[in-house]
């Protein structure tokens, strides 16, 4: 039988789907264990034990120098820049991207411009943001913002575009004003592919919140990681990993939970 | 309830010849049907009796005006997909049409005026049986009950004329005749002038009181390039005609030559 | 599973065995193992003390003096300095150019014994404290202070709070990458920075910018050195001879104020992004040992035991003296004369000059 139409079954697919987990799991466990043999005090591939002991006491004693819980403090710092760069992001991309989607003069004179911005890396231009925005939370939020703006712009401006012509001239005929399109058509419509657009944003928001904790900071996450860096702590970075992951994917899950709930009648709020 | 004069109208589009010589002068509440084979541009006719799409010349006049230059309340429509708002409940498509009269800057209408308006939004649906569905999605109702839905909406505004873009080409024939017999009520109710673009000549007189065919032909037999589409026969029919004709129509058309078609 | 299909078990059994070869393989990038060898590789970064390596390379001396021990030495230029220092506690390389205090915190606070084979030189002003529109070190109370948390800077600052009778809580230390650190200064929200040179130089020069201390406060105390892996070094001694023996040649090429010695410096200056006057001028505030025999005394000395003991608390305060250090003496200091500061049994961190000693008697 072709191997397209081989269908795992459902036990099979659970072990399948567990085993590359495993295997790097063993991977590291063996590694770890050959370095540390050699060199117990080894830094760079800690034990897991190790390294679920340095999580806890990061998420549990208050640290040495700054008497705060870091674990919490960095996440909650992470998570709030992350939430309004997002937050940021996403109404600035609602607005653009409605306005490019629906109003041909506006997309005339914006699509371009979105479109180049779209392709500037920012972490290239850093020096200039520092200058605009300095060095405080303003500017990682600007980094996040900036960092995916564009990106989402389009995506929910072809979205807009996309909005079926025949629906957009039956609200015409049913006396609709521009404004009332705009709010009681495309805007719901449009919605959904915010939160999808979101979703997919997520991973480069994270990258972007990092990389701007790195340059200059005094906690988060990313902070953290890079600061410990110095000392080569992989029983701190490792976790550290792990938890972003963790918070990632939590997040991801709750945008999905949210689109199911708030628009039961979009295919695309739901599915993914 | 109004009268609608095409003017010779005609259209190009990139110098391709789409419509030409168009000219027509219906009468308050007549129901129009449009057939022609596909690609012979009566969805475009259509389009341009609803400004979605502008003639390269020639006029349209309604009730004796020039037509707005985009689409208005005073030409409802019914298309055969999408011609209802995935995002709002059955009710809530009801409901759209007041919330855009509110002149709220929202959009919206809130406290009595929202009550009135879903009163009225009720009624209706109990009228063509979707009171059950009000508070589904049109997702999770059938594609007649879609249509049903669509057509009670265009309705809503009370156009002048209300326009098909076959209505019912996507749906079984069971389910059709059951439309059939909702329009022709609602048609007979309010008077008002229809137009309908349907690829089923049965259904077309079966339902109206003038047939429209368009197809492309040239005066001079073909010799001068490609040539735009227009109105090659005109049936007026009365009630007796309809109900025979219903049954042959189909025959009918399809044995007549297109040559002959001056004569008519 | 005897009841899956024979490809969930291929892959079950294959994924097992190929992450039993792989964590071995991963496992294997051990430090250089002890044992003789021929091939080495050592490592730098872009740093005034620490030009000369990049000479020695380009110049030939390095395969002169390599070849004269039967031995080859890669030189590798890495450019971000804690990259350098991770990959030589890895196990990359055999050596790597860095300051005392990243000695003891990251590759002998990682269990990595390492040996102080060439001490070039220490910062004398090299590493300054910054301030705008302010002139005085004590009005750094309250401010916030960009630097690179957990590098020198943040021992100086240390240090010059100190001198002030203030402590690391009056300010706000804020982490700024070293690569960021001027346009960071020219930012409205920085008002304090503490970074080293040739960062200090470019930010004197901006407006309102005044130097209120600098390394030359502490001398000594900031401290680069080529530091080897203690093992390959006792394994293979030809290996610390050729790099001591390339060094001070270099050295003595360099401090002539000849046609030669400026052709070293002007090459080093090119590496480094400046022209002569600026490296000069970097020199100026760097106590190069040029002649080994000063390196040996100052190794030898009762001032760099009070340094590390300065060093090695200001780190363990910082909580990265290794993990769960008990105390500042966890990891072993070892001078020469059997002196130790810390727990004898886990002397990870050695001042050896023999080689320099050997170079300072020319019997390389």
């Amino acid at each position: 039988m072709r191997i397209i139409n081989q269908f795992p079954t459902r036990r099979s697919r659970l072990i399948l789907g567990v085993v590359p987990f495993a295997a790097i799991a063993v991977i590291y466990a063996l590694a770890s264990r050959i370095r540390l043999e050699a060199n117990p005090a080894d830094r760079l591939l800690p034990a897991f034990s190790s390294m679920f002991d340095t999580f806890v006491r990061l998420a549990t004693e208050p640290d040495r120098r700054s008497g705060d819980i870091v674990l919490w403090t960095d996440t909650l710092a992470s998570l709030s820049r992350l939430g309004l760069g997002l937050g940021i992001a996403a109404a600035i991309a609602l607005v653009l991207g409605i306005m490019i989607g629906f109003v041909p003069k506006f997309r005339a004179t914006l699509a371009p411009l979105v479109g180049a911005m779209s392709l500037i890396p920012p972490l290239a231009i850093l020096p200039i943001l520092f200058i605009v925005f300095g060095l405080d939370e303003l500017s990682k939020v600007a980094l996040i913002v900036i960092g995916i703006t564009p990106v989402m712009t389009r995506d929910l401006a072809s979205r807009v575009a996309d909005i079926p012509e025949e629906q957009i001239v039956k609200a015409q005929t049913l006396g609709a004003s521009s404004w009332a399109m705009t709010l009681r058509v495309v805007l719901p419509q449009t919605l959904p592919r915010l939160v999808a657009s979101l979703r997919l944003a997520l991973g480069p928001a994270w990258l972007f919140l990092i990389a701007a904790e790195a340059i200059a900071a005094t906690d988060g996450l990313g902070y953290r990681i890079f600061l410990v860096r110095r000392y080569l702590a992989m029983d701190v970075i490792l976790p550290y990993v792990a938890w972003i992951t963790l918070l990632a994917w939590l997040s991801d899950l709750a945008l999905r939970e949210f689109a199911a709930r708030a628009f039961p009648w979009s295919k695309s709020g739901g599915g993914l | 309830m109004s009268t609608v004069d095409v003017q010779n109208i005609a259209l190009s589009i990139g110098g391709v010849p789409i419509l030409e010589r168009v000219n027509l002068s219906v009468t308050s509440g007549e129901f129009c049907a449009i057939v022609g084979a596909s690609g012979c541009g009566k969805s475009t006719f259509l389009r341009m009796l609803l400004s979605q799409q502008r003639p390269s010349s020639g006029a349209i006049l309604i009730d004796g005006e020039t037509v707005a230059p985009e689409p208005t309340p005073d030409r409802g429509i019914v298309f055969q997909k999408y011609s209802v708002f995935p995002h709002l409940t059955v009710a809530g498509n009801l409901v759209l049409p007041a919330d855009f009269a509110s002149g709220s800057p929202l959009a919206r209408l809130f406290g009595a005026r929202r009550r009135n308006a879903r009163a009225a939004a009720m009624a209706m649906l109990e009228k063509i049986g979707l009171g059950p569905h009000a508070d589904k999605y049109p997702a999770q109702l059938s594609g007649g009950q879609q249509q049903r839905l669509a057509i009670a909406q265009a309705l809503s505004m009370k156009p002048k004329i209300l326009l098909l873009d076959e209505p019912f080409g996507a749906l079984d024939p069971g389910i059709r005749a059951d439309m059939h017999e909702l329009l022709s009520g609602l048609w007979k109710e309010t008077r008002m002038t229809v137009f309908m673009v349907t690829h089923d000549i049965g259904e077309a007189f079966k339902l109206g009181t003038r047939v429209l065919v368009f197809d492309k032909i040239r005066p001079d037999g073909g010799k001068a390039g490609p040539a735009g589409a227009t109105i090659t026969y005109d049936l007026k029919l009365d009630r007796e005609q309809r109900r025979a004709r219903a049954l042959a129509g189909a025959a009918l058309v399809a044995a007549a030559p297109a040559r002959t078609a001056n004569d008519a | 599973m005897a009841k899956l299909s024979s490809w969930t078990r291929r892959m079950v059994i294959g994924a097992a065995g190929a992450a039993l070869a792989l964590g071995v393989a991963a496992g294997g990038t051990l430090p250089a193992a002890a044992q003789s060898k021929t091939d080495f590789k050592v490592c730098w970064s872009i740093y005034v003390g620490w030009m000369p390596w990049g000479y020695i390379a380009d110049s030939g001396l390095m395969k002169k003096w390599a070849d004269k021990y039967g031995i080859t030495v890669d030189i590798v230029q890495i450019n971000d300095y804690v990259e350098s220092i991770n990959q030589y506690t890895a196990g990359t390389y055999d050596g790597c150019s860095m300051t005392n205090m990243d000695a003891l915190s990251i590759p002998a606070g990682g269990g990595v014994d390492t040996t102080a084979l060439i001490v070039g030189d220490f910062s004398n002003g090299n590493d300054a404290v910054i301030l705008k529109d302010k002139t005085a070190l004590a009005d750094i109370a309250g401010q916030s202070v960009n630097l690179v948390e957990l590098s020198v800077s943040h021992y100086l600052l240390a240090r010059a709070l100190d001198s002030v009778g203030l402590a690391e809580k009056d300010i706000t230390v804020v982490n700024t990458s070293d690569a960021d650190m001027i346009a960071a200064y020219s930012t409205s929200d920085v008002s304090a920075v503490v970074t080293w040179n040739p960062l200090v130089s470019a930010i004197l020069e901006q407006p309102g910018a005044t130097k209120v201390f600098d390394s030359s406060a502490i001398p000594g105390e900031i401290i680069d050195a080529m530091m080897v892996n203690t093992e390959t070094l006792a394994a293979n001694p030809d290996f610390g001879k050729a790099l001591a023996g390339a060094w001070y040649e270099a050295m003595t090429i360099m401090s002539a104020d000849d046609e030669a010695g400026r052709a070293a410096r002007t090459a080093m200056a090119t590496a480094s992004g400046t022209d002569l006057a600026g490296f000069d001028a970097q020199l100026a505030s760097t106590k190069m040992y040029y002649d080994p025999a000063e390196a040996v005394a100052f190794v030898g000395g009762e001032d760099i035991v009070k340094s590390m003991d300065y060093v090695r608390n200001f780190l363990f305060d910082h909580g990265i003296l290794g993990e769960g250090a008990p105390s500042a003496d966890f990891v072993g200091i070892a001078f020469p004369g059997e002196k130790i500061l810390g727990d004898a049994n886990n002397v990870k961190l050695r001042f050896d000059p023999a080689f320099m000693a050997e170079a300072a008697a020319g019997t390389l």
